[in-house]
Formats: C-alpha cells, structure tokens, sequence
C-alpha cells in the first residue's frame, strides 16, 4: 500500500513537471498563433483588410463591428520595411509585433507627425545604416528597432456609423507596408 | 482446488488498484489452500512451495505496476491540466473591475507564460498598449453568467477614453449568430445619452427602446468594452477606476 502511494506521489510530481513543460513548450508548437494566421493570408509586405467573420476556421478576422483591421506579415530580414496610411479617418491605431505576439510599438493618430501613419521598421544593423546617411523621405518616418527579422503589424480605425464605413475601407486600401530600399544595406 | 500460481498471473490486465488486490487474494487463495490440503493429506512438507512462487510473482508484476501507475498519472495528469488550465485562463496580471476583466499586459514579452501560450494558442490580434483596451465580462454585477435568456442594463461611465466599443461575443470569442440588420454593436458616437452624459445601454435578444444591443437568444454571452487610446492601458492607478454596472433586468422563465 505504502509503495502505491509513493508511485502515485512520484506521478504526481511528474505531472506537475510535464505541465510546466507543456505551457513553456506550446508558443513554440501550436501553429496556431497570429503570425502564422496573418501569414497564411498570402504574401509578406502587404496589408490584407479583415472580414467580419472567418472566412475558414482558423482565420483572423475583425470580431468588433465598430473597427476595421488590416495585418500585414512583415520581414525585415533583408530590407527595412516602411508602413504608411493617409491622415483620412478620425481615428487609426497601429500595433507592431514579433513573431511571438509580444509587442515592439503602438501608436495612435494622436501620436504621430501630422496625423498620417509614417512608420520604418528595422533590424539595429539596417537602423544604424539607416541614421547615418538619413534619406529626405525618411525625415519625418518614426523609426523603429525590431530585433526579430520577422513580425507582424495591425492598423485598425475607427468606423463608428455606416457612413463612416466607406472611408475606413478606403483608408486601409491606402495604407502600404513596402521593403524600402535605403542604398546602405550591403 | 489446486494452489498454482494462476490467480497472480491474471493480475497484469487489470487497473492498478485491482490488480494489487488480486495480488493480495492469490496469495491468500494460495495459502489457505495450502491448508486444507495439508490437512487433508497430511503431507504439509511439500506444500509451501507454491505459496513462496506466487509471492515472488507478485512482486515481479508489482514493480511494472507501479511504475504504470505513477507513468500514467504523469502524463494524464500533466497532460490534462495543462490543457485545463490553457482552456481557462488568460493568465495572471488581470485587472478585474466589477464583472469586467481586462489583461493589460498580455501582449507584451512580460506576460507570464500561461498568458504566452494561451495567446499563441487562441491567436487573437491583441492591443498595443497606445492602441486600447479590451475588457470582457461574462458575468453580471452580481455574478450570474450572462444569458441570452435575460435582459440586462449596462449603466454607468466608462473610463477616460477618446472613443469606446462595446459588442458581444460567444463565451468563446466567436461572433453570435444574428441577423445583419441587428445592433450588434454600439459605441461612444452611437450611443443615446441622458441629460448627465450617462448613458444606459440594454442588452436583449427582443428589441428595446434607446440604447440597444441585441445578442442571440438562449445562448450565454460575454461582453467586450473596448476602450480606444485610453489612459488606462498605460497606467498603474487602473484600479481606481470605475466600469459600468451591468444589472439584470428580467428573465424568461425556461
């Protein structure tokens, strides 16, 4: 009896070790995750508008009726990438991520130049490159320092009645999410 | 009666648990028929000897038991309760106000690893902390799971927030299933206030006069806040502030 009751401690102890390795182990496994469902939307450096509703389980989409949502995959493994949307909409917001959804920067309309999206994503290499001879289309860009190669963004606005719904449709059409060529990447 | 070891031998089929038992009962079998037979015979002698080969055999099926048995309770319970606990929580660092609950640091690199893997399993497209704040509540002010069957009242202020949403969601995050012409969702430019800038919101699969969001009958419900561009995603005094109330209004008998 008494070995019984140590199996059974010895299993417990197990558990509680294999519990510990499944929840540290699943980011890495699920294939579930907001990178790979933006990514499976089609090519990286391209702003893809959310439907309503998943179009195929597994798909993102915008469940708020009020928002409208475009992701972008981005990978700055070889060039910097440079978002970009028109100052049309009473409200936008943009959330910058890693490949494992941890956020690298947010921002809103209120806190950018002027009111448009003007954003340059970059590894610290390209970003060094990038400060040393700074291109005259790039003066007014917030730059950005991501360490991982890839990642994702979202830029939602704000579409609070019908009427409204034409001009976030076409403010998330506008917006661009492009490899920029700086002439300092070797 | 013959006292072979037989009885032993059957016990790897069984459970853990039974199949000790049976280990304790062939033994007993094997010597209380050693007994009687030696009684009867008179040729005791000989007889322990089967009695000393099931004791043996018990313990050499014992010790592959009991490894199966703290195997099996490793990787069932390990297994289980980790799915469990993915399943059913977000994770640690929530801020609970009233029924709503929001999780403020969930998309960053701080978020604890429950909140990691339950991100990475679920997929959502979180908020950035400059972008807004998602709080959700299942669960009325006065801790009944919200229903389809009732109608509720959302009253009181929100936080400071430059605009907020407010729609509801199936307990799993999905969308309910409601015809496209229904209020599925309001927010701050929609919604219809009183002369103190409160605003009352019913929530009800029928429809009601002023604020009114309809969700889907008979089925229970989760309500999403969403703040937009808020103080409060940034700020530690989070806790000092107020949700609004949501109170049940009446039910339909089921």
């Amino acid at each position: 009896m008494r070995s019984v009751l140590f199996a059974a401690v010895v299993g417990l102890l197990g558990a509680a070790a294999l519990h510990i390795l499944i929840v540290l182990a699943v980011p890495g496994f699920t294939g579930n995750d907001a990178y790979t469902r933006i990514a499976s939307l089609g090519d990286v450096q391209r702003f893809y508008p959310l439907p309503a509703a998943p179009a195929r389980s597994g798909a993102p989409f915008s469940d708020d009726p009020a928002l409208r949502i475009a992701v972008c995959a981005l990978s700055i493994a070889e060039r910097p990438v440079r978002l970009y949307a028109p100052d049309t909409v009473p409200f936008w917001s943009l959330g910058l991520f890693d490949r494992a959804s941890n956020e690298v920067f947010s921002m809103n309309d209120r806190t950018s130049v002027g009111g448009a999206l003007d954003v340059v994503v970059a590894t610290p290499v390209q970003l060094n490159a990038i400060r040393k001879a700074l291109p005259a289309e790039l003066s007014q860009s917030i730059l950005v320092e991501m360490a991982d190669q890839d990642g994702y963004a979202v830029l939602r606005t704000f579409a609070p009645t019908a009427t409204m719904e034409e001009g976030a449709r076409a403010f998330l059409a506008d917006a661009g999410c492009e490899t920029i060529d700086t002439g300092a990447t070797e | 009666m013959v006292p072979t070891g037989r009885p032993p031998a059957a016990a790897p089929t069984g459970t853990p648990e039974l199949s000790a038992a049976a280990i304790e009962m062939g033994i007993d079998f094997g010597a209380e028929s050693c007994k009687v037979l030696a009684g009867a015979s008179g040729r005791g002698s000989l007889r322990p000897a089967p009695a000393v080969k099931s004791n043996r055999k018990a313990a050499l099926f014992r010790i592959p038991l009991l490894v199966a048995l703290a195997l099996a309770i490793t990787f069932g319970c390990g297994t289980l309760s980790a799915v469990w606990a993915l399943k059913a929580t977000i994770g640690f660092g929530s801020i609970a106000l009233g029924p709503w609950v929001a999780f403020p640091n969930a998309q960053t690199d701080r978020a604890d690893p429950y909140a990691k893997a339950h991100r990475a399993r679920d997929g959502a497209l979180l908020f950035g902390s400059a972008e807004g704040l998602m709080f959700r509540a299942s669960h009325d002010s006065n801790g009944r799971t919200l229903s389809g069957r009732c109608a509720y009242d959302i009253v009181g202020l929100t936080p400071p927030a430059r605009f907020w949403t407010l729609h509801a969601t199936t307990p799993e995050g999905r969308p309910l299933p409601l015809a496209s012409v229904l209020p599925a969702g309001l927010n701050s430019w929609t919604v219809l206030r009183g002369a103190d800038n409160n605003a009352t919101i019913h929530v009800a699969a029928s429809a009601r006069p002023g604020n009114w969001l309809a969700v889907a009958p008979d089925q229970p419900f989760r309500l999403v806040l969403t703040l937009l561009d808020t103080p409060t995603a940034g700020s530690s005094g989070v806790i000092d502030l107020t949700m609004p109330a949501i109170v049940q209004t009446e039910c339909s008998d089921a």
